[in-house]
């Protein structure tokens, strides 16, 4: 096809200044279409990578044997971190300290100062043992949560449906009878982290009139260690206990999002399909406009794939231009918006793949729908072509 | 031997039940630098005859032999490379490239044959100024008006110095004083640029410009009131 006589590239490209309007139509469909890719994509990559990022091997979570996979449900002896460093090895240590995070996890109403109906937040109480477990926890502005403070993770407003400014700083928030003041923000490599509120656990404790616990997290120096745990609460049949690596109970959740994300690319290919069709409607316009001068081409002595290119050329060059105005439009206005879900929030992510697949898409909305009516023309005898009006 | 040599040709083609047969044996041969002009009533066969020696159409039967290649026994895309390299087509309605300048359109058969840039641009720049374009290079179609788009259109049929042009109705859509100055630029195409030309037209004053003068009758050809009967020469 390509050791051919083909036609001017300035041919394609004058002819999309053709019918301006047309063009400029097409092209902000085109530009829709694949914008609409790039959400959807970035919804699946940003759920992905927040529920991905959570998941460390080397720290196991030991909650209760009864909350099924629920940790918000689970409740396990206050005693039961105090257990764990007597009685496993191979706890993750340093300068004496063991990496044992005891944790208290709720779901729970939240009020901020601006909010006239209180918001579902996720509060975790901690100690500042916590840090030590959650490596990708950082400190990004104030301090860490003293008495009657918290402090907040950067999507936690969107989490709490509340505007970034309710959670600065200084500012306050209430749940379960008391008013906190926010001391920190942190960041957590776009992890589930990111959208809890973290308090003080014997404070919390004490504002829950609980003694319990949620879960335990602890660092251990391998991804083995699990196994060390898991021993331990099978010998503790007392406790109810159970260990399950953070990486696998994330990649669990993972599993259970599977259908969302599934229809999030039935949607891509739906949106991508709807395109074409958009794009045929318009190709069919355009060719068949053009039969005469088609034919024309022809009885000069070029071959009906070389014309056949060239009309793909065109349809392309729109869809391109379509891709390339949805990428910036995706990586400066989609790129980082925050979407609640029940484990938290996350991060749409334009990251590469997204913008591979929408430029994939693309170029099919240019070459499926320039195809048909590009073919459909070149199909007609070219004498009878060349007398059409 | 002739330039063009048409063999007991026949085209015929189905319109709903009837079959409709504008050519029904024809032959005819065309030497190298005649002029003919091909006449006949409307629906007679001439355009059809025509596209057939331009190699756009497919006989039904018969032989077109033209400098040496039958082309209908040649395939689609062989039949494009070669009408690229031997023909020379003016379209009635001028058909030119609207997004093309002049030059461009002139440009256009040039850019199917072997051959530098600065060669293309030297027999473009030829052409433009054997039709008294030259001025007009830089100009789209839509800025022009119909005998200077029809001059284009001689430029771009003339511009690969191909082995026939041909005319399709060349002045059918332009005024008497337009029609005089296309008919002039087509018997200097063949005078003195010696070009093989074939014409049809349905005006008997244009015709009457060619050297020869051929008319379509019944599916016949006729010359100077007798049948013309190459084929059965050549195979006798």
């Amino acid at each position: 096809m390509f050791g051919q006589k083909l036609l001017p590239w300035d041919y394609g490209v004058r002819n999309l200044f053709r019918r301006p309007s047309r063009s400029a139509l097409t092209l902000v469909g085109l530009t829709i279409v694949v914008l609409l890719v790039l959400v959807v994509v970035g919804f699946i990559r940003g759920l992905e990578k927040s529920l991905a990022a959570t998941g460390n091997p080397n720290v196991v979570l030991v909650y209760a044997l009864s909350s099924g996979a629920d940790i918000e449900n689970s409740s396990i002896p206050g005693r039961t971190p105090a257990l764990l460093s007597a009685s496993v090895d191979g706890v993750r240590r340093q300068h004496g300290v063991e990496y044992v995070s005891p944790e208290l996890y709720l779901g729970t109403r939240i009020t901020t100062a601006n909010m006239t109906e209180p918001g579902m937040g996720l509060v975790r109480g901690v100690t500042t043992s916590a840090p030590l477990v959650r490596g990708k926890v950082q400190l990004t502005e104030g301090t860490w949560p003293q008495s009657g403070e918290v402090m907040v993770g950067r999507l936690a407003h969107s989490k709490l449906g509340a505007s970034q400014d309710d959670l600065a700083v200084g500012q306050q928030v209430a749940f379960d009878g008391q008013t906190w003041t926010i001391s920190g923000l942190f960041t957590a490599a776009g992890s589930a982290f990111e959208s809890e509120i973290w308090a003080p656990l014997a404070e919390l404790q004490t504002t829950l009139k609980r003694q319990d616990l949620s879960l335990v997290a602890v660092s251990m120096d391998s991804p083995d260690g699990v196994a060390d745990i898991d021993l331990f609460c099978r010998e503790r049949i007392d406790l109810e206990l159970k260990a399950v690596s953070e990486s696998t109970y994330y990649a669990a959740m993972q599993k259970h999002y599977k259908p969302v994300r599934m229809l999030g690319w039935v949607v891509v290919a739906l949106v991508a399909g709807s395109g074409i069709f958009a794009g045929l409607n318009t190709m069919y316009g355009a060719v068949v406009g053009r039969v005469r001068e088609l034919a024309t081409l022809q009885a000069i002595g070029f071959r009906r794939r070389a014309i056949l290119l060239t009309l793909v050329q065109e349809a392309t060059l729109l869809a391109c231009a379509g891709a390339i105005m949805a990428c910036v439009v995706g990586i400066f206005v989609v790129d980082g918006a925050a979407i609640r879900f029940t484990m938290g929030a996350f991060m749409l992510t334009v990251d590469s793949v997204g913008i591979a697949v929408a430029c994939g898409v693309a170029a099919l909305l240019g070459i499926v729908g320039a195809l048909p009516p590009a073919l459909k023309a070149m199909r007609l005898p070219v004498v009878e072509a060349i007398k059409s009006i | 031997m002739p330039l063009v040599e048409v063999i007991d040709v026949s085209k015929e083609y189905a319109n709903g039940e009837e079959t409709i047969r504008p050519l029904d044996g024809v032959s005819l041969s065309i030497e190298e630098g005649d002029y003919v002009s091909l006449m006949g009533a409307s629906g007679s066969g001439k355009s059809t005859l025509l596209n057939l020696i331009a190699g756009i159409d497919q006989a039904t039967a018969g032989e077109i032999i033209v400098a040496g290649t039958d082309i209908t026994k040649l395939s689609r895309g062989k039949l494009a490379d070669w009408r690229a390299a031997h023909i020379g087509y003016i379209f009635q309605t001028h058909n030119l490239i609207p997004v093309l300048t002049a030059y461009e359109n002139v440009e256009l058969p040039l850019l199917l044959l072997p051959m530098s840039s600065g060669e293309r641009r030297k027999r473009v720049e030829i052409a433009m100024e054997a039709v008294d374009l030259t001025s007009r290079a830089t100009h789209y179609p839509r800025q022009m008006s119909g005998g200077q788009e029809q001059r284009v259109g001689i430029a771009r049929a003339i511009v690969a110095n191909p082995t026939v042009v041909v005319a399709d109705e060349p002045t059918g859509s332009l005024d008497d004083e337009t029609t005089e100055q296309i008919l002039q630029l087509l018997s200097r195409v063949n005078e003195e640029l010696n070009m093989t030309l074939l014409m049809v037209t349905h005006d008997a004053d244009a015709g009457a410009r060619a050297r020869r003068r051929i008319r379509l009758e019944r599916g016949r050809l006729m010359e100077n009131g007798k049948e013309l009967q190459t084929a059965k020469l050549h195979t006798a």
